[in-house]
């Protein structure tokens, strides 16, 4: 195998994936296979990929809530569970999660993630509560921050999520699925959001969905998953051919009337600003030919 | 009013007072959990473990710990219930987070009691064959007697309020972000299988002190009930905690009054106290006037 692009760089990345691999317990085969992928510091990445395909355990390793079966992890040189601990990254999940019937105002709830991390003895520092009133007005939640939480919309509680996420002051944020339950009217917006974070904060992003939507909501790069990670470069070097590989056959549902040779593509690939960064068969097989 | 006369009375006040005082500590020890076990859905669990601690009676008894004479006597039989509380809320969470939690819950139930059923026999068998103390009658452990309880009870039952009082008040931030959305707090690096852990043994814990005067079908209407009435009158946090608290003091004590007056059993005159300021609450927060929630 060859040596891992990602490890013969200098400087450190917000993420790096190095040849990592997860695999269920009791599964023949893995999750996400011989991962190579290095988030640069201050980029807005956009992971694409099926249902199933490896997204959400990709996001897990990067938070360091499960450990590479192979290969390693790291966040800004460190564990990804340290990384955690120490709120250098911070995530966004569907918001399927939340029981909103819970007494808690938005502010409450913006609170709640960097609150946990004072001791209990202590009342809520200044700069806590400085923090929180900040990611309010970031995502524009003033207008409803002393409502309870539970009478939000999708969009404001997303909002909010992403919110407590920013008060933690983290380095990275990580959004799994943003625009599930997002209409068109908020999908702009979100946009807009992403891009302020991005700029005011200087958080390096990671969008993981499988929804081009979400992706081309501002990101500077994409790479598409599909168990192996194929390919990454800018959105609009994102070929038909990268995408009929990824999602195979949905594809048609996707984009309507393409025709193409999933092998044909990934040998069109173009080196100079794709890297396959998996091992699919025609790019083995290119190898052996060069080497021969 | 007899409720006067049992408390003054020389001779019944040494009965009495410590009921009423072991009733309080009760319910601020299962009002400081209700709010949680409502909102994050633990009243089944609950049931489950309020239901094994009976097996844990029937191991007590065979082993020879009634819980009557000394303190040691009955810090044996609480060591012994909630050591089974114990392992079997752990049970319930480690096998329901890979399995259907309600199957897991109801086979730890129906389990831990047909244990308790069969050991209440032999312990039965075995104190009539040495004419030793034998055990209590099933009812009393299903619905609890407060004429059973003593000074060292009441003292006991205090201490489990401070301890889960404390514990949870140390706690709150995390416990809030754990229940409030316990995906996104493991995300953000809190231990929150620990945080389950430690709920399951607070939750064992008032289930033990109350199933003594309550019993233990009702330990869960405890544990519940305080928590539905005060998410009804508030969305502010803080306040549906004291009211939670209010809650399940007024209708420990007041279910404790009407026992008295009306000479009926103090369990189920308590959860009917609750289940009344239930319905009270749930009318009024209805009543197109009297809408303060939202």
């Amino acid at each position: 195998m060859s040596e891992p692009v990602a490890s013969s760089r200098d400087g450190e990345a917000a993420i790096a994936f190095r040849g990592a691999s997860y695999r269920y317990d009791g599964q023949e085969i893995d999750a996400v296979e011989r991962v190579d992928l290095r988030v640069e510091v201050g980029e807005r990445l956009g992971v694409l990929g099926p249902n199933g395909g490896g997204k959400s355990t990709l996001l897990r390793l990067a938070l360091g809530l499960v450990r590479p079966t192979r290969g390693e992890v790291r966040v800004f040189g460190v564990a990804p569970e340290r990384a955690r601990r120490e709120g250098l990254i911070a995530s966004v999940a569907q918001r399927s999660g939340a029981e909103l019937a819970f007494p808690l105002s938005v502010r409450q709830v913006v609170l709640m993630a960097r609150a946990a991390r004072v001791a209990p003895w202590r009342g809520l520092p200044a700069e806590v509560r400085e923090a929180g009133e900040r990611a309010i007005d970031l995502v524009g939640a003033r207008g409803y921050a002393d409502r309870p939480i539970g009478a939000l919309s999708g969009g404001q509680l997303q909002r909010v999520l992403i919110a407590r996420a920013v008060a933690c002051s983290p380095r990275v944020l990580v959004l799994d699925e943003p625009m599930v339950g997002v209409d068109v009217l908020g999908q702009q917006k979100f946009a807009d959001l992403l891009t302020k974070l991005h700029d005011e904060m200087g958080l390096t992003i990671v969008i993981v969905s499988h929804d081009l939507r979400a992706i081309a909501a501002g990101c500077d790069r994409v790479a598409c998953l599909n168990r192996t990670l194929h390919s990454h470069g800018a959105p609009k070097g994102l070929t038909p051919q990268v995408l009929a590989e990824v999602f195979s056959h949905d594809v048609e549902a996707f984009f309507g009337e393409v025709h193409v040779d999933a092998h044909a593509a990934s040998e069109c690939a173009d080196p100079g600003h794709m890297h396959d960064h998996g091992h699919g068969h025609a790019h083995e097989r290119g190898d052996e030919e060069r080497g021969s | 009013m007899r409720t006067i006369e049992y408390l003054t009375e020389p001779g019944l006040a040494g009965i009495y007072w410590p009921m009423v005082l072991a009733g309080f500590a009760i319910a601020l020890t299962c009002a400081t959990l209700s709010v949680v076990v409502v909102l994050k859905r633990l009243a089944f669990i609950g049931q489950g473990v309020s239901h094994a601690a009976f097996g844990g009676v029937g191991v007590a008894y065979v082993v020879g710990v009634t819980g009557v004479g000394s303190l040691g006597q009955e810090l044996g039989l609480l060591g012994i219930v909630l050591g089974f509380c114990v392992v079997s809320a752990l049970t319930i969470a480690h096998f329901g987070r890979e399995d259907r939690a309600d199957s897991v819950i109801a086979i730890v139930l129906v389990g831990a009691m047909a244990l308790g059923f069969i050991l209440f026999e032999v312990a039965g068998r075995s104190a009539a064959a040495g004419g030793r103390v034998s055990p209590p009658g099933v009812e009393s452990v299903l619905f609890g007697s407060f004429t059973g309880v003593g000074w060292r009870s009441a003292v006991l039952a205090w201490v489990v309020a401070l301890v889960v009082m404390g514990v949870t008040w140390a706690l709150r931030r995390r416990v809030v972000f754990w229940a409030f959305d316990e995906p996104a707090a493991e995300a953000f690096g809190l231990r929150t299988r620990v945080l389950g852990a430690v709920q399951m043994v607070l939750l064992a814990l008032a289930i033990v002190v109350t199933m003594r005067l309550a019993g233990v079908i009702l330990a869960t209407a405890l544990l519940v009930l305080p928590g539905a009435i005060a998410l009804r009158l508030s969305r502010r946090s803080v306040v549906v905690f004291v009211l939670a608290q209010i809650a399940a003091v007024v209708g420990v004590l007041g279910g404790l009054v009407l026992s008295f007056e009306a000479d009926l059993q103090q369990g189920p005159s308590v959860v009917g106290v609750l289940l009344g300021m239930l319905v009270v609450v749930a009318v009024w927060a209805r009543w197109p006037k009297g809408q303060i929630v939202r």
